[in-house]
């Protein structure tokens, strides 16, 4: 610790602090305009000078400058004073001062401190800039005559996006923040960079003259895409969400979001939201009354209820708390288990496969192992498509912390490009195999830690490796045995080593067995139970954990997604309830689920919009989105994270947690669950891990949990796809910019990905004579859809990939939920 | 000659700057005896006696910046700092190109004592003889088994990496080279940390000029006290001066610190031109602050008495200008020049070098207002000591200096619309 004086205040902080965060700690504001407390310092804007008594003679950028023992800091001072404002002076001498048109208007840091030092005149004139500004891309308006050079954009994209897709470009006056070429943005327009700008030189465009930064009510919330748990404030004018706000101070993620967190919050206000109820008459939905909508499906259930032929199927996007009351409709009301979220598959790996290997359907890590790990292993490059705030972290490990970085994908992706970061590229859908031979070479090779025997099935399972040997399987997997076994030795003698799985309905070979198999390998190397160690399963949507904490799956004898279908199809069931999922698009085999809906007596869908699968439907019932209600979502992450309502209900639409209860209280004849407060005080009670808490104790900042473990090795044999002769394997996955279906309603995302594409690598492009934009069919047993292509280097030879979530030519025409496709493709 | 010489110690031919002919004047024998004889502490040691100060233009101990280095860090390395931008300053071009092994040899040297692997030398990317003749000079020492893998059959291996700069005066700003070193636009970099403790790719590294490091070789041969007995107290040694503008025989002459001022440039280079006064001298380089004719009357050329006079003498080159100037259009020329290199990272050298050549720009077009001048100090005061490189420091001090010493032009240019003399600046 060291001890320095800032303003006559006695101030202790840690080493190599800076005199900024030093004087922060204290209570003490220094002003400034290149700072976040997210990015190195850089020292540019100058606003931050104070004054040393140890080095008198300068005057001391306090962000750059460590504290030493016994310093003396000034940080106001008239010869300060005077140096500061010479800064504003300076900076305001080339800014066009627009404000009134300017949306940074009210949150703009140079015009707050411009009031502040009461530079109320320039002594100094100059011509302004003439800078053209960039319109060139629909998300992200670069007007660099208002830019201040404070670096910010570009020390974001590159320190933590790793994008870099600008730079300073030019010198001295003319120097100027550029882009490739100084061409337009072509980035991944995670609006990072807009969060940064502390001026009006970026801004966010769907935002463009929407509201004056103050006129709107910020709402802290928690972002409703991916399971990483993010955490928003939304900006909320006259009962519409406008825009997210970026609080460096909020979320292990400090503000920093994606596409999706930052341009796709659209969907709130979208038009296209569902208003009012729609029953089905005469072949056609109409618009009904709540009544007779609810009377409706209440009959229907009613009756169901005594058939026993009713299921639901409910999207893991809902609240913990709606999640729960639906599953006592289910459960208490209609006396039935025949419930479940995303196909089943897309959870099996923590609803199967943790609860098996550690007695929990939950990761044995947390998001902030990322950072304190020494060797992480990431199954699949595309986490940071999946979770791209998760790939943040990721990068800022590998660049800061020096996290060794290695990556087991049938593809290579950006984390490909980390510095030091080595990819295995297997043959796609062997990662099991693969997986296995790593723990095997541990075996062989005495690596094993101590600790492995004594836990449950060891003996067994290290039995179940025998013909999993690299020399064995390397063929197979794409890889050579040398590298499989380096691997494989690198990760058991690093002190912290890590294991990253994403899930989701793109990846249906991330299967049950490929989790226990990486919890398995954890065990066998002493990689469970520390810090920076273990299995982190990145659940797909923002509240998929905690719809497997809340068992919303089939755990007694109930009908799986799959089973449910084929019930539908089979005519078992006869009345089906989906709350928030389009399986029309998202679950595998489309044409198999269409049938399967197609044979459903009664569908009852409950959705924001009128989806492929709602239009399927006998009664739709209008929901609310998660900026409409109040509840928690628990992340990938196990953060349990409070929602707040920002605004009221759209329309007519209802919270899930209201018409789940109005049809609980009425079908069951049990009392209802009050409010999502009562709701979360029973779930506390029921989920062991959760217990303890209330919606006071999340706060704002929420609760990571930590379920109590017990370690078991489970047989996890891998089998490979069998190849079909001259096709090419797909893998599905998902889009950067895209998130289930969902994102499909929000404008950022489709600005940028408006339609689903199959990647194609060079070498197959060419041989199919193929270019970027060019249409083709792709066909596999199950049909055929029509995608434009993208050439790209990151696919190996033989494999595409395409994204899942598109409603139009869906790519799960073609996959029927297999972990490889096989498809030919033709102009 | 009595004294003696670091540098011009021998004729220059067509063949000087050859391996064999640095040998046959006794080259590369330093670098033997400290290889076979002295411990790299000795050789530290020889250099912090001699007294040698950096000639990079800071003035700072050679021996002292070696002693902050962290010699048993897995890495440390030395840069040669040879991007000699400042104008007025073209010493160290001499040295490549007439004796570039002597440079290598005082890399080698100093590689030796601060447990350097690999060194480089950042060299100014308008440098192209010198370029050529130090690439020649390397090739040859490679050959010779002098540079690379256990150099002179003895444990000790070094390698040099030569770097040309991209043609920004900034980068030769020590941290600013370091940044272009490593492949970045070459913007300085906030210190603390100092090169010593993080400099290249994170390491301790020791930044050199180049006279600085071809200095070490006769300092190992003669000894550091030898060395420490030339010249002035606090600032031994000999020195290369560049003497450039108004003089009759402009050109380097090297000569032991504490040589009268006036000497160097009314014997050694033959007076004003045309007979003319001396109406005021820039001692070290154009960002040094000018002095006045009659100002420099007892200047000796050592850091201490330039100091005393108010101004600094900085790397050495020395810019004479004769009565009958217009300084206010002199002053253009360095404004303009420090506009065009200011990097651009922080905001008053960005702002402020571009605003000051504007202003007097204006002036010099005839359209000067008043309070341009006072305005033109406020800037100045602002930017100094309050920029993240010393570069707006350098862009300052001509302006402030020129606006303090010669006012009343600066008045009468704005005043009039013209210049107080007629005709134009002879160089």
């Amino acid at each position: 610790m060291v001890n320095l004086t800032i303003d006559d205040k006695q101030v202790t902080v840690p080493k190599n602090t800076t005199i900024f965060d030093a004087a922060k700690a204290a209570g003490i504001r220094i002003p400034i305009l290149c700072h976040d407390k997210k990015l190195n310092p850089f020292g540019g804007c100058r606003m931050c000078l104070v004054e040393v008594e140890q080095m008198k003679g300068r005057q001391i950028p306090a962000c750059t400058t460590p504290v030493t023992e016994g310093m003396i800091v000034r940080t106001m001072t008239d010869e300060i004073a005077k140096a500061r404002k010479l800064v504003l002076e300076l900076l305001l001498l080339k800014h066009p001062v627009d404000c009134p048109v300017c949306d940074a208007a009210g949150d703009c840091d140079l015009q707050n401190l411009t009031y502040e030092y009461q530079v109320n005149s320039n002594r100094f004139t100059d011509e302004k800039f003439h800078h053209a500004i960039d319109y060139d891309n629909p998300l992200i308006e670069r007007d660099m005559n208002r830019c201040i050079h404070c670096g910010k954009c570009a020390r974001i994209c590159d320190e933590i996006v790793s994008f870099g897709a600008y730079t300073f470009i030019s010198r001295g006056i003319e120097a100027k923040m550029g882009t490739q070429f100084d061409g337009p943005l072509n980035c991944e327009f995670c609006g990072s960079c807009v969060s940064v700008c502390p001026v009006g030189a970026l801004l966010a465009r769907p935002f463009k003259f929407k509201a004056r930064w103050w006129a709107m009510d910020k709402v802290k919330s928690v972002c409703s895409y991916c399971g990483t748990g993010c955490q928003l404030t939304l900006g909320v004018k006259d009962n519409k969400v406008l825009t997210t706000i970026y609080d460096e101070n909020q979320g292990f993620h400090n503000g920093q979001l994606c596409t999706r967190g930052r341009f796709a919050y659209q969907f709130v206000n979208s038009d296209k939201r569902l208003t009012t109820p729609l029953m089905k008459k005469n072949g056609a939905l109409v618009e009904v009354t709540w009544d007779e909508a609810l009377n409706a499906v209440q009959q229907r259930l009613a009756s169901a209820k005594t058939a026993g032929d009713v299921a639901g199927l409910v999207t893991p996007r809902l609240t913990n708390e709606e999640l729960f009351v639906f599953k006592k409709l289910f459960k208490d009301g209609l006396g039935s288990e025949n419930y479940d979220h995303s196909a089943g598959y897309a959870h099996s790996a923590l609803s199967k496969g943790a609860v098996e290997s550690i007695g929990v359907a939950a990761s044995s890590a947390v998001i902030a192992d990322i950072q304190k790990t020494g060797l992480l292993l990431v199954v699949k490059s595309d986490a940071y498509e999946t979770h791209p705030v998760v790939g943040f972290e990721i990068n800022l490990g590998v660049k800061r912390k020096d996290v060794d970085l290695r990556i087991i994908s049938d593809k290579k992706g950006k984390l490909t490009k980390l510095p030091g970061a080595k990819t295995y590229l297997n043959i796609p859908g062997t990662e099991t195999l693969l997986v296995n031979a790593l723990a095997k070479t541990l075996v062989d090779e005495n690596l094993v830690d101590a600790a492995a025997a004594s836990i449950t099935g060891f003996e067994e399972w290290k039995k179940s490796l025998d013909g999993a040997a690299p020399e064995q399987v390397a063929g197979i997997c794409g890889l050579t045995a040398d590298e499989i076994k380096t691997l494989a030795r690198d990760y058991v003698k690093a002190e912290k080593a890590l294991l990253l799985l994403p899930l989701g309905l793109g990846y249906p070979g991330h299967t049950k067995e490929l989790a226990q198999a990486l919890f398995n390998l954890s065990f066998a190397a002493g990689k469970h139970g520390k810090e920076g160690c273990g299995v982190l399963l990145l659940a797909e949507k923002n509240n998929s954990q905690g719809a497997v904490d809340l068992g919303l799956y089939p755990v007694a004898g109930g009908k799986d997604a799959a089973a449910i279908i084929d019930g539908c199809a089979a005519g078992s069931i006869k009345t089906l309830y989906v709350a928030g999922e389009n399986l029309v698009v998202s679950y595998p085999n489309r044409k198999k689920v269409e049938a399967a809906l197609d044979k459903v007596d009664f569908l009852i869908v409950q959705d924001l919009f009128l989806s492929e699968t709602a239009a399927l439907a006998d009664v739709v019932l209008p929901a609310c989105s998660f900026a409409e209600k109040e509840g928690t979502f628990t992340s990938a992450g196990k953060a349990v994270q409070k929602v707040n309502r920002a605004i009221k209900p759209v329309g007519q639409a209802k919270s899930d947690f209201e018409i789940f209860n109005t049809l609980y209280v009425n079908l069951s004849g049990k009392p209802a669950v009050a409010d999502p407060k009562a709701a979360f005080a029973e779930i506390t009670a029921s989920v062991p891990a959760y217990a303890g808490l209330t919606y006071e104790t999340l706060g704002d900042a929420g609760v990571v949990v930590v379920p109590a473990m017990t370690p078991k090795f489970a047989v996890a044999p891998g089998a490979a796809p069998t190849a079909e002769v001259g096709k090419m394997a797909l893998v599905t996955g998902s889009a950067l910019y895209h998130c289930g279906t969902m994102s499909l309603y929000g404008e950022g995302p489709m600005h940028v990905c408006p339609a689903g594409y199959v990647e194609i690598g060079r070498e197959d492009a060419k041989r199919l004579t193929v270019q970027d934009d060019d249409l083709v069919t792709v066909t596999s047993a199950a049909g055929a859809v029509k995608l434009k292509v993208k050439v790209g280097s990151r696919m190996p030879e033989g494999v595409v990939f395409a994204p899942y979530h598109f409603a139009d030519q869906s790519v799960n025409s073609i996959a029927s939920g297999e972990s490889v496709t096989w498809v030919t493709i033709s102009k | 000659m009595t004294e003696p010489r670091v540098f011009f110690n021998f004729g220059i031919t067509d063949d000087s700057h050859t391996l064999s002919a640095y040998r046959g004047r006794g080259g590369y024998q330093a670098l033997e005896k400290a290889l076979r004889t002295m411990q790299p502490l000795d050789v530290e040691k020889e250099v912090t006696t001699s007294g040698l100060r950096g000639r990079g233009g800071a003035g700072f101990p050679t021996g002292s910046k070696w002693s902050f280095v962290d010699k048993k860090s897995p890495v440390v390395y030395l840069c040669c700092n040879a991007d000699e931008g400042e104008p007025g300053t073209f010493k160290d071009r001499w040295i490549f190109e007439h004796n570039s092994h002597q440079l290598v040899e005082g890399v080698l040297l100093a590689a030796y004592a601060l447990n350097v692997r690999h060194a480089f030398i950042y060299i100014r990317g308008e440098f192209d003889l010198s370029y050529r003749r130090l690439l020649l000079a390397l090739e040859e020492a490679r050959e010779a088994g002098l540079v690379g893998e256990r150099i002179l059959g003895t444990e000790f291996s070094c390698d040099i990496i030569v770097h040309q700069g991209g043609g920004a005066y900034v980068c030769g700003e020590e941290s600013s080279l370091l940044t272009s070193l490593e492949g970045f636009k070459g913007y300085p970099k906030n210190k603390p940390p100092f090169p010593a403790v993080k400099g290249l790719y994170q390491a301790p590294t020791v930044i050199n000029n180049v006279e600085t490091l071809a200095t070490i070789p006769w300092i190992i041969t003669h000894g550091g006290g030898a060395y420490a007995g030339i010249g002035a107290q606090n600032n031994t040694g000999t020195k290369l001066f560049g003497i450039s503008g108004h003089v009759n025989k402009p050109g380097i002459h090297e000569r032991p610190t504490g040589y009268p001022l006036k000497k160097i440039i009314f014997e050694d280079c033959g007076g004003i031109l045309g007979g003319k006064a001396l109406k005021a001298v820039i001692p070290g380089g154009s960002s040094t602050p000018v002095l006045k004719g009659f100002e420099i009357e007892n200047v000796t050329l050592d850091a201490e008495s330039v100091i005393k006079a108010g101004s600094m003498l900085g790397s050495g080159g020395i810019i004479v200008i004769a009565e009958g100037t217009c300084m206010v259009r002199l002053l253009q020329v360095l404004t303009r020049f420090y506009a065009h290199e200011s990097c651009g990272q922080c905001t008053p050298c960005r702002e402020g070098t571009a605003w000051m050549d504007k202003v007097i720009g204006r002036i010099v077009a005839g359209q000067g207002v008043k309070g341009d001048l006072e305005r033109l100090e406020a800037v100045t005061s602002g930017i100094m000591g309050n920029t993240v490189c010393a570069l707006g420091d350098a862009a300052s001090m001509p302006v402030a200096s020129f606006i303090k010493k010669f006012r009343d032009e600066f008045e009468y240019y704005i005043e009039h619309g013209r210049s107080m003399f007629d005709g134009r600046l002879e160089i």
